[in-house]
C-alpha cells in the first residue's frame, strides 16, 4: 500500500499545480495590465505617468457617500470634489483669505448692512457652454429654498429676506434677490449678519446653470450630473470607485495645470495607504492615528497642516455633576496637554490655550497652555463637595476618539474621578447628540472659515447648545455673540468674541478644549503646490512635474 | 421526489419571509438616527423632522414593512437615503461583483482542498501529510481579512504586476481570491482527507485492488466517489458563509461587492441599503441550501426517503 500510494504523489501534486495554475494563471495572459494601476483606462486615457505629456493628478479619499450638490450634501469629501466643478461667487484660498471668483469684486454693502450689491465678471461659462447671468444665481438660492429640494444648507443663507417664506411654502420667489440686469444683482438681508459674505465663499453657495440644473431634476448632483464654472469637469463619476475629472479648456480664471485628475476612492483606509505606498495614487490624506506608522519612512512626503478646528471634552451642563464650574475647572487642570499632545497624538496639534483656534480672529495669543496641577483639582472638587472624588458616566465617544477618550479618563483618575464612557458608532451617536442628553463626549468642531461666529456660535450660544448636548446659557455671552454677528467693523468683531471666548473656556469652562489639531497628507514629490488651508481639499492649483515624475518612477 | 421538491421550495419562501421581518425590525429599533448623521453638526430638530418626513420615515413600521415587501415583488428595493439611488440598482451592480469573487475564490478552494485532502490521505502518517495538516490548521485559524493585508503588503507592494485593489483585470483575481479562499480550501482539504481515509479501509476497496484495477482508477472512481457525500454537506454550507463572508475581503480589497455595499451603510444607517443587502445574501443562501438539498436526494436515496416520511 505504501509503495503504491507513492505512484500518486507526483500525480496528485501536479494536479493539485495544474488546478491552482489553471485558476489564477489568466492573468499572466497578454491582457494583464503590467503597470499595476488601478484605473480602468479608457481608450487614449492612462492613469499612470505615461510619458506622453499629460499631467494627471490621482488622489485616494473615502467615498463620499451621498451627493455632489452642495446645497443637499455637508461632507468635506463631497466638496473637494464638487468645488472643481461649480465655484461659490467667492472662495477662501489655502492661507483661508477669502477672494472674489465669479464677481469683480468683493460686494459693496449698505450703510446699515442688509443690503449687499454684486457685480458679476462678464463672459464666465458653465461648462455646458451657457453663460453665467444673475438669473442663475437667483435659481440657485431659490432652489436652495424651495422644499422639494430637500437641501440642508439653507441654514446658512436663511438670513436672506423672503428666505422663511419659501421655506414655508409661502412664496416662489425670493424676495431679497433682486436682479438689476444680467450682471448686476442685490442681496437684502433681514437683519445684519457680519459673516453672509463669508458664507457666500463656501460651498454650500455653489452656483448651478438654472437650464441643465432644472432638466436634471432630482438627479443633480448624483454620480456625473453636475455642471458648473469650474476649472474641471467631469468625464465620469461612479461614486464607488473613481471619478474622472478633466480641464476646463474654457476656463474664467486661465489656463489650468491638470489635464486630469483621478479620484479614486477607497473605504479602507489602510488600503489607500497601501496604494499610495504601491503609486497607484499621487497623494491622500493622512490620519494622525496613523502619522507614526509613515513618518520615519516617508517623512519628506507628509505636510501637515492646521485646520481651523479645536478638539475639547464636550460636557452637558444639565448633568447634575457637571453644573458647578468648579467641577469644570478641576477636569481641565487634571488634563496635561502637553503629554496628551505628546504621547497620544505623537505630536500633531497643539496643546489649547482657550477654545477659539489661534487661526481665527478673537483668539487671546496672550494666554499660556491651560494649567496642569492635579492637587488643585482635588482641591478645587473638595470644595464643590467631592472630598472623595466623583464620578462622571454616560459619555459616548465614536471610535475615532476613543485612544484620547482612554488618555482622559487616565488623567482624571489620578485626580479621583472616575470618568465612564460607552464606544458607539456615528449613527448612534448623533442622534444621541442631537437629542441634548449626551452627557460628555468629545469633538473637534470646526470653523468652514476663520469667523469665530461658525466657532462659537452654533456650537454654545443658548438656542444652539441643547442639540449639541451641551445646554450651556450665559445671558452675558450670547449677548456679546449677538452684538458681534451685526457688527461690521471687524476688528471690533473680533475683541467681542475674544471676550466671549474668555466667558465661555475659562471663567465658565463651558466645555474643556484640548489642542488644536494638526492634519496632514502624503504627496508624491512630484505633485506641486499641493496645500490645503482647512477640511476640505482643494484640487485647483495643484500642478504635477512630469519630468520629477519619470525620475521618481524610474 | 415531486412532494420533496414542492416542500422545500415553500420552506425556502418562508424562511426568507421571515428574514426580511426580522431584519426590518431590527434594523428600525437599532440606536442611530441616520438623518442626524446626513444633516451634520447644525442639525436641528425641525430640519430632522422635515427630512424625516420627505424619507418617510415618519410612517408607521408595519406600514413601512407592508409597503416595502409590495415593493420588492415588483423588484422595487426602495430608495438609498443617502445616494438617493434605487437599491435594486446598486445591488445589480454589487451582486455580480461578489458573485464573480465567490466563485473563483470556491472553485480554487475546491481544487486545491480536494488536492490536499487526497494526497494527505493517500500519504496518511508522513510528514507530508503532518505538514500539510498543520497547514490547514493556519488556513482555518487566520482571519481573512488579516490575510488579505499580509498578501498586500508581501505580495502586492513586492511584485507590481499585482494590483493591491480593485477587480477590474484578471490577476487583480489573485489576492482577493487566496485570501476569501484559503479558509475554505484548509477545511475542505481537512473534510477530504478525513473521509478517504474512512472509505479505503473498506472491503469494496480491497477488492477493486484486487480484481486488479488500476491505482488512479481505484482512487478516483471507487474512493472518492464514495467520499463524497460529506464533501457536498461542507461545500454548501461553505457557499452560504463565503458569499456573507465576503465583507471584509471586499472591504480590504476595495472591491464594489454586495459586503462592501453592507458595511459602507451599515454605520451611516441607510436602512433601505442594508436591508437589500441582507435579502440579496439571504436568497443565495437559501437557494444554495436548497440545491445542496435536492443533491443529496439525488445522491443518496435515504435522505430522499426521509423526506417524505417527515
Amino acid at each position: 500500500m505504501e509503495k503504491k500510494s507513492k505512484l500518486f504523489r507526483p500525480l496528485a501534486a501536479a494536479l493539485a499545480l495544474t488546478l491552482l495554475l489553471a485558476g489564477c494563471g489568466s492573468g499572466d495572459g497578454p491582457d494583464a495590465d503590467a503597470s499595476g494601476s488601478k484605473a480602468p483606462a479608457a481608450p487614449g486615457e492612462s492613469a499612470a505617468a505615461g510619458g506622453d505629456g499629460r499631467k494627471v493628478f490621482r488622489f485616494g479619499q473615502a467615498p463620499y457617500g451621498d451627493t455632489l450638490d452642495m446645497q443637499v450634501s455637508t461632507g468635506s469629501l463631497s466638496a473637494s470634489i464638487a468645488d472643481e466643478i461649480t465655484e461659490s461667487l467667492l472662495r477662501f484660498d489655502d492661507d483661508n483669505n477669502e477672494e472674489p471668483v465669479l464677481i469683480t469684486d468683493f460686494p459693496t454693502v449698505s450703510e446699515d448692512g442688509t443690503v449687499y450689491s454684486f457685480e458679476l465678471k462678464q463672459g464666465v461659462k458653465f461648462t455646458n457652454g451657457t453663460e453665467l447671468t444673475a438669473r442663475d444665481v437667483k435659481f440657485t438660492f431659490e432652489r436652495m429654498f424651495t422644499p422639494a429640494t430637500g437641501a440642508k444648507s439653507f441654514s446658512y443663507f436663511s438670513m436672506i429676506q423672503g428666505a422663511k417664506d419659501m421655506l414655508d411654502g409661502k412664496a416662489d420667489q425670493l424676495s431679497g434677490f433682486e436682479i438689476q440686469d444680467d450682471y448686476h444683482f442685490t442681496i437684502t438681508l433681514e437683519y445684519p449678519f457680519a459673516p453672509f459674505v463669508k458664507n457666500l465663499g463656501t460651498s454650500y453657495a455653489n452656483i448651478f446653470p438654472q437650464d441643465a440644473c432644472t432638466a436634471a431634476g432630482a438627479d443633480w448632483g448624483i454620480d456625473d450630473n453636475l455642471i458648473g464654472t469650474g476649472p474641471y469637469k467631469f468625464q465620469s463619476n461612479d461614486p464607488n470607485t473613481e471619478a474622472v475629472l478633466v480641464k476646463n479648456e474654457d476656463y474664467h480664471g486661465g489656463e489650468v495645470k491638470l489635464d486630469e485628475i483621478h479620484v479614486v476612492y477607497y473605504s479602507d483606509t489602510t488600503t489607500k495607504l497601501l496604494a499610495y505606498e504601491n503609486g497607484d495614487i499621487d497623494a491622500c490624506d493622512l490620519l494622525a492615528s496613523q502619522l507614526g506608522q509613515y513618518k520615519d519612512s516617508y517623512g519628506d512626503q507628509i505636510t501637515a497642516y492646521h485646520p481651523l478646528g479645536t478638539c475639547f471634552l464636550s460636557l452637558n451642563l444639565d448633568v447634575d455633576a457637571l453644573k458647578d464650574a468648579k467641577v469644570r475647572q478641576a477636569i481641565s487642570l487634571a488634563i496635561d496637554r502637553e503629554e496628551l499632545v505628546e504621547y497620544v497624538l505623537d505630536g500633531a496639534g497643539i496643546p489649547a490655550t482657550t477654545y477659539l483656534n489661534p487661526a481665527i480672529p478673537g483668539h487671546d495669543d496672550s494666554l499660556p497652555v491651560y494649567e496642569y496641577n492635579v492637587e488643585k483639582a482635588k482641591q478645587l472638587l473638595a470644595e464643590a463637595g467631592y472630598p472623595d472624588g466623583l464620578t462622571i458616566d454616560g459619555g459616548k465617544v465614536r471610535q475615532q476618539e476613543e485612544t484620547l477618550a482612554t488618555a482622559v479618563q487616565g488623567f482624571l483618575a489620578d485626580a479621583g474621578i472616575e470618568y465612564v464612557f460607552d464606544v458607539v458608532d456615528a449613527a448612534t451617536w448623533s442622534s444621541d447628540r442631537t437629542s441634548g442628553k449626551l452627557a460628555t463626549t468629545f469633538i473637534t468642531w470646526n470653523a468652514l472659515y476663520a469667523d469665530a461666529d461658525f466657532q462659537v456660535y452654533n456650537y454654545f450660544y443658548s438656542a444652539n447648545s441643547g442639540r449639541q448636548s451641551v445646554n450651556y446659557s450665559n445671558p452675558a455671552f450670547d449677548k456679546l455673540m449677538d452684538d458681534a454677528r451685526s457688527d461690521t467693523d471687524e476688528a471690533h468683531r473680533a475683541e467681542l468674541y475674544k471676550q466671549a471666548d474668555q466667558i465661555l473656556s475659562h471663567e465658565d469652562m463651558a466645555c474643556i478644549p484640548l489642542y488644536y489639531p494638526q492634519s496632514q497628507f502624503l504627496a508624491k514629490p512630484y505633485v506641486k503646490d499641493m496645500k490645503v488651508g482647512n477640511l476640505i481639499y482643494h484640487l485647483w492649483n495643484i500642478d504635477i512635474d512630469l519630468e520629477a515624475q519619470a525620475a521618481f518612477n524610474g | 421526489m415531486k412532494r420533496y421538491l414542492v416542500k422545500r421550495v415553500l420552506l425556502a419562501l418562508g424562511i426568507l419571509f421571515s428574514i426580511s421581518l426580522i431584519t426590518f425590525f431590527i434594523l428600525n429599533i437599532m440606536p442611530g438616527d441616520p438623518v442626524a448623521l446626513m444633516l451634520g453638526d447644525t442639525a436641528d430638530p425641525n430640519t430632522i423632522e422635515t427630512v424625516r418626513h420627505n424619507l418617510g420615515m415618519d410612517k408607521p413600521y408595519l406600514q413601512q414593512y407592508l409597503e416595502w415587501i409590495a415593493g420588492a415583488f415588483t423588484g422595487d428595493l426602495g430608495t438609498s437615503y443617502f445616494q438617493r439611488k434605487a437599491v435594486a440598482g446598486l445591488l445589480a451592480s454589487a451582486f455580480g461583483y461578489t458573485a464573480r469573487l465567490a466563485a473563483l475564490s470556491y472553485l480554487i478552494a475546491l481544487a486545491v482542498g480536494l488536492a490536499v485532502g487526497i494526497v494527505s490521505a493517500l500519504n496518511r502518517g508522513t510528514l507530508l501529510d503532518r505538514g500539510l495538516m498543520t497547514l490547514t490548521v493556519v488556513g482555518i485559524s487566520a482571519p481573512s481579512f488579516w490575510v488579505a493585508i499580509i498578501l498586500q503588503i508581501f505580495i502586492g507592494l513586492r511584485f507590481k504586476a499585482i494590483p493591491i485593489e480593485g477587480l477590474d483585470s484578471p490577476i487583480s483575481y489573485l489576492l482577493p481570491c487566496i485570501s476569501l479562499g484559503l479558509r475554505y480550501a484548509a477545511s475542505i482539504a481537512r473534510i477530504t482527507r478525513t473521509s478517504m481515509l474512512e472509505v479505503m479501509g473498506q472491503d469494496f476497496i480491497r477488492t477493486a485492488r484486487a480484481k486488479g484495477l488500476s491505482p488512479a482508477r481505484t482512487v478516483l472512481v471507487h474512493m472518492f466517489r464514495n467520499a463524497l457525500v460529506p464533501i457536498i454537506t461542507v461545500v454548501g454550507t461553505d457557499i452560504g458563509t463565503l458569499f456573507a463572508g465576503s465583507m471584509l475581503t471586499e472591504s480590504v480589497f476595495n472591491i464594489q461587492g454586495v459586503g462592501k455595499l453592507l458595511v459602507d451603510n451599515i454605520t451611516k444607517r441607510d436602512i433601505p441599503v442594508v436591508q437589500g443587502c441582507v435579502i440579496c445574501v439571504a436568497v443565495v443562501c437559501v437557494a444554495v441550501y436548497l440545491i445542496v438539498d435536492l443533491l443529496y436526494a439525488a445522491v443518496d436515496p435515504n435522505i430522499r426517503l426521509g423526506g417524505e416520511q417527515a
